[in-house]
């Protein structure tokens, strides 16, 4: 889908499967870029609450299916595009999305949803000026840090006591390789310094 | 084993309509019929599980959801009470009467404006019944049974989309739209159409002979999908898996 905002705003996308590295970088590009006195700034995902509700409610009999978790990530990204993102950039501002679309489309690739899927279901959502990843420290299959940090964390935890045919450590492996094949392509390359130093000023 | 499954699994049969259709009152006399012909029945209802349903509502209170929102949260909605309730049910032979199913979610998200074509999209893999009955009735009709039991709240009235302050006004007019979505979804899908407007026994007396006329036929590719995906994915199913027999 094409960009529906001014071309004065930027929207850069940080993909990556874990919520504290994603945040630790993303924080970091936006000290750099607030020095360079770029305005705008970070949205995070479930700005909306969906997840932090789901979590407050989670009970044993709540097990939400991977296509269900990627439709409220959709229902979430929603909402940022209309309250955080669109606003930022209709006003010319640089925003972070950290995650955008395709740290979720990862999740429901590795989850065995078919991309055409999952590539219809995020056509609202308007192409980022540029999409980087953060590589996962350590190995991708290992748990690191809080169960709910992110939004592949918190997917796995709640999957954790259903997934049948894809264990934990599968899943987290599998969504990391998709965005390693996703880097691969030149769509979302690593985000490096040299990287941050080209942002937009 | 999916297919070996197939052939014992349950019916199920969906009531779409808009508000004051009499899809309650019908879905009730057909539950109490089909239990009488032998059939043990569970009845699903439209956002009812918990869980998706505590979302949709905190947000609707405040009115600050969009119509993108509204659906994807519908969808979502739909899809856990479909591996939660639906499938359950289904494989264990049961019948499941809906009362409401996923068309009334895109009925009035296309009367909100949003692309059909997305909208099938954001609720496939679709799971098709065995049988849809809608319940025609005028807007007028429709407005008129709403209103006498109650105001309807903020997004069942439209407000969100009319922008008029008095409900029921605003359902009548929200109203209209949802209907031409309901008759354009009923003659893609080819929903059985029940005249809303006839005596209730009436109604009912053709709904039993249009059950009893149908013929069973296997699932569509697309239920197949949704079963398989429910299969490797949804506790539920493996609880069934594990040993859960078949009724009967």
């Amino acid at each position: 889908m094409a960009r529906q905002s001014p071309d004065n705003g930027r929207l850069i996308a940080v993909e990556g499967m874990r919520g504290h590295d994603l945040r630790e970088a993303t924080a970091d590009v936006w000290g750099r870029l607030a020095a360079r006195k770029v305005r705008g700034g970070i949205s995070a995902w479930d700005a909306s609450g969906i997840f932090s509700e789901l979590r407050v409610e989670k009970r044993r009999d709540l097990a939400l299916s991977p296509r269900t978790l990627v439709l409220l990530y959709a229902a979430d990204l929603v909402f940022r595009l209309r309250w955080q993102i669109r606003p930022a950039l209709d006003q010319g501002h640089v925003v972070i999305a950290a995650p955008y679309v395709q740290t979720a489309v990862a999740f429901g690739a590795a989850g065995g949803l078919s991309r055409s899927w999952l590539t219809k279901l995020f056509a609202f959502a308007p192409q980022p000026d540029a999409c980087y990843r953060i590589k996962e420290r350590g190995k991708a299959s290992r748990r690191k840090g809080k169960r709910l940090d992110g939004y592949v964390e918190f997917c796995v935890a709640m999957l954790a006591d259903c997934a049948i045919s894809v264990g934990p450590s599968d899943l987290r492996r599998k969504t990391v390789t998709y965005l390693a094949e996703l880097e691969g392509t030149g769509r979302c390359p690593r985000l490096t310094k040299r990287a941050i130093s080209s942002l937009p000023a | 084993m999916v297919r070996a499954r197939e052939k014992r699994r349950g019916l199920l049969v969906a009531f779409e309509g808009p508000g004051g259709a009499g899809t309650s009152t019908q879905r009730r006399l057909f539950k109490v019929w089909l239990e009488q012909q032998g059939h043990e029945v569970v009845t699903c209802k439209w956002n009812s599980p918990r869980a998706i349903r505590g979302l949709m509502k905190a947000r609707a209170g405040i009115h600050s959801l969009s119509a993108e929102e509204l659906c994807l949260l519908q969808a979502a909605d739909f899809r856990h009470r479909l591996e939660t309730q639906i499938l359950p049910a289904l494989w264990q032979g049961k019948s499941v009467v809906a009362d409401r199913f996923l068309f009334t979610s895109l009925a009035h998200a296309s009367a909100r404006g949003l692309d059909l074509e997305w909208l099938l999209s954001a609720h496939a893999p679709l799971f098709w019944p065995d049988l849809v009955f809608y319940f025609s009735v005028s807007p007028t009709t429709s407005t008129t049974r709403v209103a006498s039991a109650h105001a309807p709240k903020f997004y069942d009235a439209g407000q969100d989309v009319t922008n008029i302050a008095d409900p029921i006004a605003s359902y009548r007019r929200f109203v209209g739209r949802m209907i031409k979505e309901y008759e354009s979804l009923s003659f893609i899908f080819q929903f059985v159409t029940v005249d809303g407007e006839q005596p209730i026994y009436e109604q009912h007396r053709r709904m039993r002979r249009l059950f009893e006329e149908r013929q069973r036929q296997p699932w569509a590719r697309q239920n197949m999908e949704a079963v398989v995906e429910w299969l490797a994915w949804s506790p539920a199913a493996a609880e069934v898996r594990r040993g859960a027999s078949i009724p009967g």
